[in-house]
């Protein structure tokens, strides 16, 4: 059940023609971009993926895509989660039916399960499955649904395929009160972050993070977790202050502003699903004035 | 003010006779305690100290018996919140008259005013006084009422004495974001932990740090601030976890559990005020046997 999940593990977001129709082939010149700029593991369709606005046969056929392009180069994992627990189930099946390396599963949507029906989630997710699963927190986005410590514990001691969190809170107290309990049971436990938030979470523990903004600027990414990972943190935090610009620039309208982003970088992706908004061109050029005051135009790829 | 540099700021509780009266004469052994134990400086009456359950003239006369009690030998800052604007700059102008090194204030209490008027809360505080002039940042004690790093850069421009953060957020994002913005505008301005979350902090650049957990664990507290203060992060990892198990134990009874530790290491500070309820013989039974065990506070000091 080893998965290795470590340093900045990009997200594709999810390619669209123009009549907003699934961009396939534009997903694989994504996914190529991300292995070839160093990305350690692909995991898609994140939030940034649109994954929610997406049909579950959509998110099968994209699913297929990512392991078949990838090809083994990196790891794979599959984001399962849906609105109905049941369309989960099935996307994580489907995961390893494909080959996928692993799937990520955040705590339910919209319900305000209890812990207890937070602990029944993941219990059944991981045991319908034969992969390694990561769990997803993001108590801000589901109004202070969150996994425990406690519950932590209960579910690494039951599940010898729960590996790793996706641990979106950002915050200190709640990513140490996760740490402490997952790695004093299973040392190797991955500890990740949803944004490149690798400064705060690296001296704690933390192996890595998911990316938000890997598709613009694969470069400062990794070389914020190499300096992180060698403690020279006069250097990461300089790096950790740009990204953290750029993370407030496309944090507002987040993912239509990265989209918008990508065809500043050359790297065209289409519109940004409703109800979400698409970057106007206004919105686009006020990207390029930021990206270019931050020097980002000289120190990343531009183009596929 | 460039050299306002404060390092480990102990929060006193504020200790209460059995008639509950503030209790002078255990206060002069608190504070020799805290001088004795590593403090930097005081910051008191924070809301370890019970602020809010105080009257103005006790406000008043703590400030100054502290002041006379530590003879220069530490800076002692005056915590000054209140609901009204005009209250809180009148308890500055108290400390700045009474020898208070700095001042240090929240949001206002109850009221949600919008950000303008946040702003000219802090900014009339500030202008009440020509000692340096700290915003307490705690969103979940203050109804959610946030500083930004867009409020706090326009507080520099309003307040020239506003010389830094102390942040119980304890969250990545805005802390990363206001070190960033703050230091191009006053190089000088600090960003202190409010709570003992030290090392996330520390790695975004924090320098000096509130602690109220001092006066338990004075030794784990002062080891893991200046392991922090030398960029020794990963080796801080450890005690950080120790003294986070020891806040999560705490938490639950907050400042009534701060109070219940402080007798149970021999060092009775009373009873907590109204409305504020005082953890029963039982608790404080189940809380002695629970600190007694910790290997974190095996070498602590115990009484006076």
């Amino acid at each position: 059940m080893a998965i290795r999940l470590r340093g900045v593990m990009q997200s594709p977001v999810t390619p669209l023609k123009d009549d907003f129709s699934p961009d396939l082939p534009t997903f694989e010149r994504v996914l190529d971009f991300h292995v070839r700029s160093g990305s350690p593991a692909i995991s898609w369709p994140h939030h940034k993926g649109e994954s929610l606005n997406l049909t579950i046969a959509e998110r099968k056929r994209f699913a297929e895509a990512a392991v078949k392009v990838v090809a083994g180069r990196v790891p794979v994992t599959i984001h399962v989660s849906a609105l109905a627990v049941e369309d989960t189930m099935e996307l994580a099946r489907h995961a390893q039916a494909i080959g996928a390396d692993g799937i990520l599963a955040i705590t339910p949507y919209f319900w305000n399960p209890s812990l207890e029906a937070i602990h029944d989630y993941f219990v059944r997710l991981c045991t319908a499955i034969d992969l390694p699963v990561i769990s997803y927190n993001s108590p801000s986005y589901l109004a202070g649904v969150e996994i425990t410590g406690e519950l932590m514990s209960r579910l690494i001691e039951r599940l010898p395929n729960f590996v790793g969190v996706k641990e979106a809170s950002f915050n200190s107290e709640k990513f140490i009160e996760l740490s402490r309990a997952a790695l004093a049971l299973r040392p190797t436990f991955a500890m990740l972050t949803g944004v490149e938030y690798l400064l705060p979470s690296v001296p704690l523990g933390g192996v890595g993070s998911y990316s938000a903004a890997g598709s613009i600027c694969p470069n400062l990414c990794n070389s914020l977790f190499d300096a992180c990972v060698a403690g020279d943190w006069p250097l990461a935090r300089e790096l950790q202050y740009k990204l953290s610009r750029i993370w407030l620039l496309f944090r507002d309208q987040y993912p239509s502003s990265l989209k918008g982003g990508m065809v500043i970088m050359g790297r065209p992706v289409g519109p940004t699903r409703a109800p979400l908004p698409t970057a106007t061109p206004e919105r686009q050029a006020h990207i390029r004035a930021q990206l270019e005051e931050l020097g980002i135009m000289d120190s990343e790829p531009h183009g596929w | 003010m460039a050299d306002f540099e404060l390092g480990l700021v102990h929060t006193p509780v504020t200790p209460f006779t059995r008639a509950g009266r503030v209790d002078f004469d255990v206060y002069g052994k608190l504070i020799e305690f805290h001088l004795r134990n590593g403090a930097d400086a005081l910051a008191l009456p924070m809301h370890a100290g019970e602020s809010v359950s105080l009257t103005e003239a006790e406000r008043h006369a703590l400030i100054e018996f502290a002041i006379k009690q530590v003879r220069g030998r530490v800076p002692v800052l005056a915590h000054v919140s209140d609901a009204g604007t005009g209250i809180a700059a009148a308890y500055a102008r108290h400390a700045e008259a009474a020898g208070a090194a700095a001042v240090v204030a929240t949001t206002p209490y109850y009221w949600t005013p919008p950000p303008a008027m946040v702003l000219e809360h802090f900014a009339r505080i500030g202008a009440a006084v020509t000692i340096p002039f700290l915003v307490h940042h705690a969103p979940e004690e203050m109804a959610g009422t946030r500083i930004t790093a867009e409020l706090a850069l326009k507080l520099m421009e309003r307040a020239g004495n506003f010389a830094g953060v102390v942040d119980s957020s304890l969250d990545w994002q805005f802390m990363v974001e206001l070190v960033d913005r703050a230091r191009r505008p006053r190089p000088a301005f600090q960003l202190l932990p409010g709570v003992e979350y030290m090392v996330s902090a520390g790695a975004i650049g924090a320098k000096g740090a509130f602690s109220s957990l001092a006066a338990i664990a004075p030794g784990p507290v002062r080891r893991l601030y200046d392991l922090c203060g030398n960029d020794r992060l990963f080796e801080a990892r450890g005690v950080q976890e120790e003294v986070a198990a020891l806040l999560q134990i705490l938490k639950k009874a907050g400042t009534a559990g701060l109070k219940g530790a402080l007798r149970a290491m021999g060092r009775d500070c009373g009873d907590v005020r109204p409305p504020l309820r005082a953890i029963g013989e039982e608790e404080f039974g189940r809380l002695s046997e629970v600190l007694a065990a910790l290997p974190a506070l095996r070498s602590e000091p115990r009484g006076w």
